[in-house]
């Protein structure tokens, strides 16, 4: 059975402890622990031992979407000493400014794909700019972001078809014109379900949806279908 | 040279082609497109993209040249777009050695939604085919490109993806259902011509004849063969995998979308290069094209032509050598397109005929 969960950010703006007590009653294995502005990071990597995650098969940690060039250095360093956990460490690729300090951590980057207001990271061709630099990262697919890029979902099958071997997990949400996340609309099922093949058994599914807890269910059961694990064709 | 990784200049080096006319007019358009993307810089965004046609997208522009452009508008409605219109339109009247055609096709906003979803039907006027139709064969963009490859690319799904024929044929993998828009388009041309001579009592008729049997005739050409490239561009085992799986569908609409980029002179270039047995005719359609272009590039030659009246072609010694460049042009196109010994004849009488 594939893992599927929650980012906390999604469930509770900036309070990763509510949006973990929000998964407690319900059927999720996978959450994402999301520190996305810069002050939320180092209370959460401090707070990190002292949650309770031991029924999550898959853990991520979603790093600040931005943050001063200055703090860059020591942002890297922090997150390095976290590396031991084997948690992918989620970035954003318009975010980093020195790429060799990312380099160096290897596999435990996860450099996820762009929204189209991003000027990187959006397509197939730009990524491929960003793993050049960064040759052991793995890969973040934020589904709902490629189909905002190009709705027809021929940039979703490129960006699979070229980097599904580095996938980790999956971002899902439908991403609305003014780029924000929403919970799946019909027209984003059917179109996720379009490339869903290409998405092995294993990958976790990371909701991004904002949603209420009494909605958590319907919104796993909707994410089920429009990712559903009898159309899977590859294993990268 | 024209360009290091052009299949025109490929062309011209291997048939010995000048071509001096095209490579002006070309240095010129790129020119031109680097100083509107300067101009233009920080008005367009994600959802807005400053699109140019005709000469200029082609890369035949001349200094006398019209500029064709068009503000897509691919995202939520919102009422500073009219502003942002009116910006764009100063800085294009700055470069235009006139303003665009009277027919309201340009100098406008255009939405995405009339391009992708009125394809047919009553609702798909002259203007939203013409619109739609340039958006394949002759457009380039002038900054952000964002809005304009979403757009392109979902024209391309809709003529491609619905196609039954395409994917359920066996035989040539021509999309017939774009096929047949460029033939419908290339003949509204046509008509179109006859209407513009009625309703603007013959004024302008000699230079629109001579564009309709050259440069009109010439984007229908490379329609034509962008459609024949969707067979010859794979081999038998290629067709088999990518015709029958929806990953294949993805990659057809892509390798379309790249043919698109090109000018329709590359089209051209491109397929001829693939045929030397076929350098006459090479020769035939792109030296009566360069005189062609190299006629409008002279502003004297161009205004005679613009305001030469119908009664008086028979005897004008520049329309008469435009004329016979026009039927040049068409012989070359002819040995071309039915050339016995490769697939184009078959696939012309197949797509291109019946």
């Amino acid at each position: 059975m594939r893992p599927v969960g929650f980012s906390t950010g999604a469930l509770a703006y900036a309070d990763f402890r509510r949006g973990l007590a929000m998964c407690c009653n319900k059927p999720v294995q996978a959450i994402e622990l999301s520190a996305l502005r810069q002050n939320e990071l180092i209370p959460l990597l401090e707070a990190l031992d002292t949650l309770d995650l031991a029924r999550f098969t898959h853990i991520a940690i979603h790093a600040p979407s931005q943050f001063d060039p200055e703090w860059e250095a020591a942002l890297g360093a922090r997150l390095r000493d976290e590396t031991w956990r084997g948690w992918p460490i989620v970035l954003h690729p318009d975010a980093l400014y020195d790429l060799s300090l990312w380099r160096e951590m290897g596999s435990a980057v996860c450099i996820e794909n762009m929204d189209k207001r991003k000027p990187i990271g959006r397509s197939a061709r730009e990524l491929e700019s960003v793993f050049k630099h960064l040759p052991d990262a793995k890969f973040c697919f934020d589904i709902g972001h490629a189909r905002q890029f190009d709705p027809t979902m021929t940039e979703a099958y490129l960006i699979l078809r070229d980097f599904g071997h580095r996938l980790s997990q999956v971002h899902v949400s439908e991403v609305n014109t003014r780029s924000k996340h929403d919970p799946l609309s019909y027209a984003s099922i059917i179109a996720f379900q379009e490339v869903a093949h290409l998405i092995p058994s294993d990958v976790p599914l990371i909701l991004e949806t904002p949603v209420s807890e009494d909605e958590m269910e319907m919104e796993i059961a909707k994410v089920q279908e429009s990712l559903p694990l009898d159309r899977i064709m590859v294993a990268w | 040279m024209i360009q290091p990784t052009s299949s025109l200049d490929e062309l011209a080096k291997r048939v010995g082609g000048e071509w001096v006319h095209l490579r002006d007019a070309r240095e010129l358009a790129v020119r031109t497109r680097r100083e509107l993307r300067k101009a233009l810089e920080g008005l367009d965004s994600e959802d807005t993209s400053i699109i140019v046609s005709g000469s200029l997208a082609r890369d035949e522009y001349t200094a006398s040249s019209d500029i064709d452009w068009t503000l897509l508008i691919d995202g939520s409605a919102d009422p500073k777009h009219y502003d942002l219109f009116g910006q764009v339109d100063t800085v294009m009247s700055g470069f235009a050695a006139k303003p665009a055609g009277r027919e309201g096709t340009f100098e406008a906003m255009v939405f995405s939604h009339d391009l992708v979803h009125e394809i047919g039907g009553e609702n798909d006027t002259n203007r939203n085919l013409t619109r739609r139709l340039l958006l394949l064969l002759e457009s380039q963009v002038v900054g952000r490109e964002d809005a304009y490859r979403r757009v392109v690319r979902s024209v391309l799904d809709r003529y491609l993806l619905e196609d039954r024929g395409l994917w359920r044929g066996s035989g040539h993998r021509v999309p017939r259902f774009l096929q047949n828009d460029f033939a419908r388009y290339w003949r509204t041309m046509a008509v179109d011509f006859a209407y513009k001579l009625r309703k603007r009592s013959g004024k302008g008729w000699a230079i629109r004849n001579i564009k309709l049997r050259m440069s009109r005739k010439l984007i229908y050409v490379s329609g034509l063969l962008a459609c024949y490239c969707c067979h010859l561009d794979y081999t038998p085992h290629q067709r088999r995998r990518l015709f029958n799986s929806t990953d294949g569908q993805k990659e057809i609409v892509e390798h379309m979308e790249a043919i698109f980029r090109m000018t329709p002179l590359e089209i051209v270039a491109n397929v001829l290069l693939r045929y030397p047995h076929l350098d006459n005719a090479a020769r035939k359609i792109l030296d009566s094209y360069d005189e062609f272009v190299g006629t409008l590039a002279d502003e004297g030659k161009r205004a005679h032509l613009e305001n030469l009246i119908e009664d008086k072609t028979d005897s004008d010694e520049i329309y008469q050598r435009v004329r016979q460049l026009s039927h040049v042009f068409r012989e070359g196109l002819i040995d071309f397109f039915f050339d016995p010994n490769s697939d184009l004849d078959t696939l012309t009488k197949n797509y291109g005929v019946f």
